[in-house]
């Protein structure tokens, strides 16, 4: 499989900050790979993903996805870059609230300027496929936390992104509903070959990514893979990473 | 922590939320203490009019300035508390009592309202010797600039007491909100303003019939004495055309237009574009909350246009009629030939240039046989029918020659008017018409003039607005050939001879229009066009200026209202941006959104306000004014100008608004 994203020697530096949020992180992701990025608070991984999406910008170091620098990026070349190739999950789901799910799903498309048949198709489509079909007309408010983060991780995946950045996309959610939404990104990764890149500080949530990239004091320390194990297998190997990271704190 | 301390840091560390409440509060305490400065400014109150009629007139726009004060100041502070829920909420969780909250909400007042006064003081003392030498130029008053003190204590004590009431009153309405809410309401207020709108056909129809029946009926003024304003009777229609607009804007607001935007969202093509997706259903969820708001916002600014279209109408309506009621610089009667040298000897001494012209023109009263004669003929013959009720003329025709009437339109410079004229035949005469009267077209109508026991028919050529006598001394002037003027000056003698005088000497000569008033002893008779343009001025330009100030207070209350209103929704849904953004929308393009959600909101009551205005003036123009210019098109020269002015001030909002929202939206 051919390399997506590839981050050279990434460092972050915050003014007034005494250390760098991001020091020297270089790592690749290959076309559908689902990465999930671990830590403790304060570790780095969101920064890296604001980074890495375009959102903020690094100090030093490159990143390139499918085939691009983003660092030589104008505001609206990046804002064209993040329409046409990335996709984005919220913990808060950050649905727009005055939109009805069907509205919310379709926005990515309009801004591709698809035509209203092809959008109505591609939305009703893909909410069927992932169980909130009936749910199209509602409003935000009217739906529980995990149907809604789920209609927020298809308004992401509804325009097949390059790569998906989620930023702990369970943390806001109950187990059940969190199990649904990562069967939703697995599904997405394994059915439409989207490639994701999860920030997540649960084990469990991690478990279903391929690879683990564990992250302290803005580097990368450790790299799990899953390889053929199963998910049980995986999760269990996750969670010795984890306590041993707290020792280690 | 005391409340007062804690008032105090809370204003200190929310500096950029209250400065917008505090210059908000400080804007009209700064109006107010103006207003009371002015009102309170003997000197000038007596130099503008020795009959107390300003002093009066300030004191009724006062009550209206203090009514606007409170509701605005209201509106404020509700506005504010309504932002700040979820703070309180946190208070009442952390088992802060009501009226605790009550007590610090009212210390914070209390200390805003204090920032407020010093600063209205200060600008309104500024603001007050600005409108004294305003008026001063614009009323050419001979005042000392001295005699004004920058700051009045009485004015500076009834500023302090009214701040005063309007605490205690902010601090009731704040207690009202507080009882009334729950704490679940405090911490979850703004999840309920997500109620979820429903769409209802009928009371959307219903809105938008009563608007468009209300304008209707306004619109049937212009059918003149066969619409329903005339046949029926005007009050009961002004009533229900009014309560028509004012239920159709209700229901139109409320109902039409989110149903209007709901229906449109089904034209898929026009839906799905990167805007419309956002702004058509932006515009939805805010009107569920806004919908009380903008409906008081388009009646304000409906009341404020009207006002100011009817105002500016009121005021140009006389003076450009002047060229009717006065066609002459100067024009009187002469009583005796020895007049004629007088008035020479007068206007000698005060009109020292050579290019005076005096023209005598002899009118001869003539009575006609007719069976049907125009209005004129008769017009103020009884009491009731006459401005002038205490002088009754004789009813009949007033003739002048041909050449009297071109002679006198080329003194008075009314050179297109002379372009026009076509020489009349021995049996023709030109009717000049008091008033337009569009469904009674006179011209062909043929009148038999009495002259010496003998009846001569003269068929009417033309009619004519282009008088050129005042109505004072002329009314039913009727223009014949001189053949016949000749053949009815050698029978009778001259009913009235009157003198037009003209020139640019005599222009805008004031000294020489009391001269000749001392003379001819202030006789009604003598008429000048300059004279009455001045007389107007005088006489109206107080009360338009007080009511001009009430109206540019009224716009800025609009501007400030939709500012604070909309730049409040667009940093509320602040997030909504960053997602848009993070999305791949570009800048330019949320630019766009803001721009659109603003507009819609800012055209909302301007555009109804100007169509109400629209009509409102056409029903005053065309029933409570007198028509003496007919359809001139100069006269919707002010009606223009206040729609000009109107958009000019809400431009100017609306882009303070727009770049607001994207300073606050796009920064990084």
């Amino acid at each position: 499989m051919s390399t997506l994203l590839e981050a050279k020697e990434v460092t972050k530096t915050y003014a007034k900050a005494q250390r760098p949020s991001l020091n020297k992180v270089s790592f690749s992701v290959s076309e559908s790979e689902f990465i999930a990025i671990m830590g403790a608070s304060g570790s780095g991984k969101t920064t890296l993903l604001n980074v890495l999406s375009t959102i903020d910008t690094p100090t030093s170091g490159s990143i390139t996805i499918d085939g691009v620098n983003i660092k030589t990026l104008t505001d609206t070349g990046a804002a064209d870059f993040r329409r046409d190739k990335l996709g984005f999950i919220f913990q808060e789901y950050l649905l727009l609230d005055s939109l009805t799910i069907f509205e919310n799903i379709a926005v990515p498309l309009t801004l591709q300027k698809l035509s209203p048949k092809k959008i109505e198709s591609m939305v009703q489509t893909l909410a069927d496929s992932f169980g909130i079909g009936q749910q199209l007309k509602k409003y935000p408010n009217e739906l529980s936390g995990g149907q809604r983060q789920r209609a927020s991780a298809l308004r992401a995946i509804v325009k097949r992104p390059s790569i998906l950045f989620a930023d702990e996309p369970t943390g806001a959610l109950d187990s059940s509903s969190a199990t649904d939404l990562l069967n939703t990104l697995k599904a997405s990764n394994e059915e439409l070959h989207t490639t994701i890149l999860m920030v997540t500080h649960d084990a469990y949530a991690a478990s279903f990514a391929d690879r683990i990239l564990i992250f302290k004091d803005g580097r990368i320390i450790r790299e799990l893979l899953k390889q053929n194990d199963d998910r049980r297998t995986f999760y269990e190997s996750i969670a010795r990473e984890v306590a041993r990271l707290d020792t280690e704190r | 922590m005391k409340n007062l301390s804690m008032a105090l840091k809370n204003l200190k560390n929310n500096v950029s939320f209250y400065a917008l409440y505090l210059l908000s509060v400080s804007f009209v305490i700064t109006v107010f203490f103006a207003f009371t400065s002015f009102s309170m400014n003997k000197v000038m109150l007596a130099k503008m009019s020795d009959d107390g009629r300003v002093e009066s007139m300030c004191k009724t726009i006062s009550v209206f300035l203090m009514a606007f004060v409170i509701f605005y100041m209201s509106y404020s502070n509700r506005f504010f508390l309504r932002r700040r829920t979820k703070e309180l909420g946190i208070y009442a969780l952390l088992g802060y009592r009501k009226s605790t909250i009550l007590s610090l909400l009212t210390a914070e007042n209390l200390l805003t309202c204090f920032g407020a006064f010093i600063a209205g003081i200060l600008l309104g003392g500024l603001f007050h010797k600005g409108i004294v030498f305003g008026i001063t130029v614009l009323l050419d008053l001979a005042v000392d600039p001295s005699e004004i003190p920058f700051f009045n204590l009485h004015a500076i004590l009834k500023t302090a007491r009214f701040i005063f009431v309007v605490v205690i009153v902010l601090a009731l309405s704040n207690g009202r909100f507080l009882v009334r809410a729950s704490l679940m309401d405090l911490v979850r207020f703004e999840k309920s303003a997500e109620k979820t709108m429903k769409f209802h056909c009928f009371p959307a129809v219903i809105g938008f019939l009563s608007v468009i029946a209300g304008y209707c009926l306004a619109l049937d003024i212009v059918r003149g004495q066969k619409s329903l304003w005339f046949t029926v009777s005007f009050y009961p229609m002004a009533m229900l055309t009014a309560a028509l607009i004012l239920f159709g804007t209700v229901l139109f607001i409320a109902s039409f237009l989110p149903f209007a935007v709901q229906t449109g969202k089904k034209n898929k093509r026009k839906f799905y574009t990167q805007t419309r997706i956002i702004t058509s259903p932006g515009f939805l969820y805010r009107i569920r909350s806004n919908a009380r708001t903008l409906i008081m916002l388009t009646l304000l600014s409906a009341a404020t246009l009207t006002v100011s279209s009817v105002m500016a109408l009121s005021l140009f309506y006389p003076i450009a009629a002047v060229s009717r009621m006065a066609p002459s610089e100067i024009e009187c009667r002469i009583g005796q030939e020895s007049d004629i040298a007088a008035i020479r000897q007068i206007i000698s001494e005060y009109a020292l240039g050579d290019d005076v012209i005096l023209r005598q023109t002899d009118i001869y009263k003539v009575a006609s046989t007719a069976s049907q004669l125009p209005m004129e003929y008769g017009i103020g013959t009884s009491k009731g029918d006459s401005d002038n009720e205490k002088i009754l003329r004789e009813a009949g025709f007033e003739c002048i020659s041909y050449t009297d009437y071109k002679a006198l339109l080329e003194a008075q410079g009314r050179q297109k008017i002379l372009k026009r004229l076509t020489p009349l035949k021995d049996n023709e005469c030109i009717l000049v018409k008091y008033q337009p009267d569009a469904d009674n077209d006179e011209t062909g109508n043929v009148y038999p003039l009495l002259i010496n026991k003998e009846e001569i028919p003269v068929t009417t050529s033309a009619v004519t607005l282009d008088n050129p006598i005042s109505f004072a001394n002329s009314v039913g002037t009727l223009i014949i050939s001189d053949n016949l003027y000749r053949t009815i000056a050698e029978n009778t003698v001259p009913a009235v001879k009157i003198l037009s005088i003209n020139g640019k000497s005599v222009a805008d000569n004031e000294a020489l229009f009391q001269a000749l008033s001392e003379y001819l002893n202030a006789s009604p008779y003598l008429q000048g066009s300059s004279h009455r343009i001045h007389e107007i001025f005088s006489l109206s330009s107080s009360t338009f200026l007080l009511i001009g100030f009430l109206v540019v207070l009224f716009f800025i209350a609009t501007g400030s209202i939709l500012y604070f209103n909309n730049v409040s929704s667009i940093a509320d849904s602040k997030s909504d941006y960053d997602i848009l953004r993070k999305m791949g929308y570009p800048d330019k393009a949320i630019r766009k959104i803001i721009k659109r959600q603003a507009a819609a909101f800012f055209s909302i009551p301007f555009l109804f306000g100007l169509t109400d205005c629209i009509f409102a003036t056409l029903v005053y123009k065309t029933a409570l004014m007198q028509n003496l210019l007919g359809n001139n098109p100069a006269l919707y020269l002010p009606t223009t100008a206040a729609i000009m002015l109107t958009l000019v001030i809400y431009l100017v909002y609306y882009c303070m608004t727009v770049h607001t929202c994207c300073k606050a939206v796009l920064a990084k």
